[in-house]
């Protein structure tokens, strides 16, 4: 068995994957502490799966297979407890967010060596600046067509995800002006982007094997797609969100993606075509500056229409999708963030706003994610 | 008249500030030598400075100079134990009660044993109390130059700032007493005996509780600007040490607990971003140099034995207790090794609470000052060697950028 083989699993099941920073308690900058914590969280045993990421500043939390937003929900509360449980124990802060709005990189290393060494040696000052913090959502797919279907149909949404998630509007001490600047780190590697316009598994696996073949990738992970196809879980992979705030947020997103999927996979609303990118980047970007109050151009109709709008109107073409899903609820969240037009980065604007001190933005944000009101 | 009376002097008349520009240069560079060309601590540096310029080695810092520098001592000590105390979370106690728990056996276990050691090898009760109340006490300075010097950050690191706050505070407490101790020695009354380190105590408790609210309402008054903090707080820790002097209270106690307060009262964190930076190293390298030129070096053939007894019950008495609680604690028995011998050192706090010691019962001094003053130099120039082999294997250490 190859390990592009898809693996098939059952449609619209979804996955939620979160990358935490770890803080420390005194001025709130990252801090060494992935290992310890993961160390305390076997010992004690926990929910869902608690893994290392590259650096020891940043852990990974994932949640089993589901069907269903509310236990999608309430495993992520389950799991979060359990950290935060641990963190108080190690004296360390656990949070949302998709940068660290101050840390500096010439003034700590945070990666450990060997893996650090080899991406700074490839990417210089990029590996640098990747010390970012996403939402990965996965969406069972029965099949590869059917991924790679979801794959380019999904594209149209991907502002609808930047606007709604973006949390990551300070980095390196200042206010970039953008609501989501992760995904500026995230584009200046050479393999990020989209996938390309390939709609069967078999013509996708041939176009892997050349790339492969050619070195320019090992494998599936070096693709830093927005939405990637995986065939070892048999899902295609939402990527571009900015770790939530919240995981009550991180949940609804989730739930969004899934009754998207639903809406796309049943009603096939959209021929899958190289048009459907024409406005890609372009919105991309809009959503990345201007958060939900940014212009997006539909690429079928070329309108133009702020993104809190398109999500509203979605909200409302998908709604049967979201109640055969139960997760009716988590739209009406959705709908709510898309109305008022307030994400992550507009509360953390207005935070600084009041306290003049990224610091505390990172005191206030980590009590924030451990579920204090 | 002198033709030539617009030359100076010679040789040119010293003054106090110019050994302090002799020692500071000396010690930085010998300091940024022995990290540069033999990998080791700079404290190592700073401390062989002090010792081949100080009164030991017949250098030319003799103790009426090293008096005059006591000011920066003084400077150097107040904001090391404000920082540490600052640094630590006294909520990490009540969320992690295993780590009072070790705390307190740690400082416990490794009075009794000393104390057992030199009463073994016939010292008098009292005396041996004395010397083993200096071996509770880890060196702030050593701790905190180390842990920002690596600029390590982790558990290992967050431990000894804890752990050392913590047993310098059990040691200025425990100092208090004894000086009670000797008040009843001396033939004082009993109500003295008793009065003495209650006000003490209390004494510093409510000075550290006042200036820290004074601290914190400035700041609240006018904002989180770093350079507005930094010297507002370098005023508040001078003054700390003149009341706390005035006053004949603990200065290290008032110090601390300034720091410890400063944060605990903070509850809009206004000190969220405060950071002592170059300027404060200045004088902890002085303070390092300066203790440097105070060891003693005299009868040291015979005093090796207790001296080796007082190290390696000081080890033991540390290291059990935090070992047991590891696992409790939510730490990897290897890390919690690793926290054990990064509390070894021992330094220029130790040498000032010695000094406060036999300056009011010499005969302590006359009984165990040679083993004490041996052990003290050893984990003085051995201190900073294991904790920065700590931090380091810990993996907390960051890489060092030339």
């Amino acid at each position: 068995m190859s390990d592009m083989d898809f693996s098939a699993s059952k449609a619209l099941t979804m996955g939620i994957e979160l990358e935490l920073q770890i803080l420390n308690r005194r001025d709130c900058d990252l801090t060494l502490g992935a290992g310890d914590l993961i160390r305390v969280l076997e010992r004690s045993g926990h929910p869902g799966d608690i893994k290392p990421e590259i650096t020891e500043s940043m852990i990974e939390i994932s949640t089993g297979i589901h069907e269903r937003y509310d236990t999608a929900l309430a495993e992520l509360r389950a799991i979060r407890d359990a950290l935060v449980a641990a963190a108080q124990k190690l004296n360390l802060l656990v949070a949302g967010g998709g940068a660290h709005p101050f840390q500096r990189w010439n003034e700590r290393q945070i990666f450990d060596r060997p893996r650090f060494r080899q991406i700074s040696a490839l990417y210089g000052y990029l590996a640098k600046q990747f010390t970012i913090f996403g939402q990965h959502v996965h969406i069972g797919c029965p099949d590869g067509d059917t991924a790679m279907y979801l794959t380019h149909a999904m594209s149209r949404y991907i502002p609808h995800f930047i606007a709604l998630a973006a949390s990551s509007p300070y980095h390196q001490g200042t206010d970039t002006s953008f609501d989501s600047s992760r995904l500026n780190a995230v584009y200046a590697f050479p393999l990020s982007g989209r996938a390309p316009m390939l709609d069967r598994w078999n013509a996708f696996v041939a176009y892997f094997e050349k790339m492969r073949a050619a070195k320019v990738v090992e494998s599936m992970k070096d693709f830093y797609w927005d939405i990637r196809p995986k065939p070892e879980y048999g899902t295609i992979e939402v990527r571009v969100f900015d770790t939530p705030l919240t995981v009550d947020k991180a949940a609804a997103l989730a739930a969004y993606v899934q009754a998207l999927a639903r809406y796309l996979l049943l009603e096939r609303p959209v021929v899958v075509h190289e048009d459907m990118y024409l406005a890609y980047t372009y919105n991309r970007f809009q959503a990345c500056r201007f958060g939900l109050e940014g212009l997006m151009i539909d690429p079928a109709s070329h309108e133009h229409r702020p993104i809190n709008e398109d999500i509203v109107a979605t909200v409302g073409t998908i709604a049967a999708h979201a109640e055969a899903l139960q997760s009716t609820a988590a739209m009406r969240l959705i709908r709510g963030w898309a109305g008022t037009g307030t994400n992550d980065a507009t509360w953390m604007r207005e935070h600084f706003k009041r306290s003049d001190s990224l610091a505390d933005l990172m005191w206030q944000t980590s009590q924030l994610w451990g579920g204090m009101p | 008249m002198d033709p030539l009376h617009f030359l100076p002097a010679w040789p040119p008349a010293s003054t106090p500030l110019g050994w302090v520009a002799v020692l500071l240069l000396a010690a930085i560079v010998t300091g940024e030598s022995v990290r540069r060309f033999l990998r080791i601590s700079r404290v190592i540096g700073y401390l062989a400075v002090g010792v081949l310029l100080g009164p030991a080695a017949g250098g030319v810092i003799d103790n009426g100079t090293a008096g005059q520098l006591r000011i920066f001592v003084d400077i150097a000590v107040g904001m090391l134990l404000f920082e540490l105390g600052q640094r630590v979370d006294l909520g990490w106690l009540r969320r992690n009660p295993s780590l009072l728990a070790a705390s307190v056996l740690e400082a416990a276990l490794t009075f009794m044993l000393v104390y057992v050691a030199m009463t073994w090898f016939g010292i008098r009760p009292v005396t041996a109390a004395a010397a083993a109340l200096l071996a509770v006490a880890t060196s702030p300075a050593v701790v905190m130059t180390s842990i920002k010097d690596l600029r390590a950050q982790g558990q290992v690191a967050e431990r000894l700032m804890l752990f050392t706050a913590l047993n310098t505070a059990y040691a200025v407490i425990g100092l208090a007493l004894m000086v009670g101790l000797l008040d009843y020695e001396s033939h004082r009354p009993l109500a003295t005996m008793i009065l003495h380190p209650l006000y003490l105590v209390a004494g510093s408790l409510v000075l550290a509780g006042v200036l820290a609210m004074v601290m914190l309402s400035l700041l609240r008054l006018f904002g989180r600007r770093p350079a507005f903090q930094f010297s507002a707080t370098v005023s508040l820790v001078l003054l700390t040490v003149v009341a706390a002097t005035m006053l004949k209270l603990s200065v290290p106690l008032a110090l601390l607990l300034l720091g410890v307060f400063g944060r605990l009262f903070d509850h809009e964190r206004h000190f969220v971003s405060l950071r002592f930076g170059e300027t404060a190293m200045l004088f902890i390298v002085l303070l390092f140099a300066l203790a440097g030129a105070s060891l003693e070096f005299t009868g040291w053939s015979t005093a090796v034995p207790l001296a080796l007894a007082i190290i390696g019950a000081r080890l033991i008495g540390k290291a059990l207790p935090i070992l047991l609680l590891s696992h409790a604690s939510g730490l990897a028995l290897r890390k919690s090794s690793l926290v054990s011998l990064g509390l070894m050192p021992m330094s220029a706090l130790s040498l000032l609470m010695l000094h406060e010691l036999t300056r009011r019962s010499p005969a302590l001094a006359s009984e165990v000052g040679p083993p004490i003053f041996l052990a003290i130099a050893v984990l003085a120039f051995a201190g900073p060697l294991a904790i920065e082999f700590a931090l380091r294997r810990a993996g907390e250490a960051a890489e060092e950028t030339q």
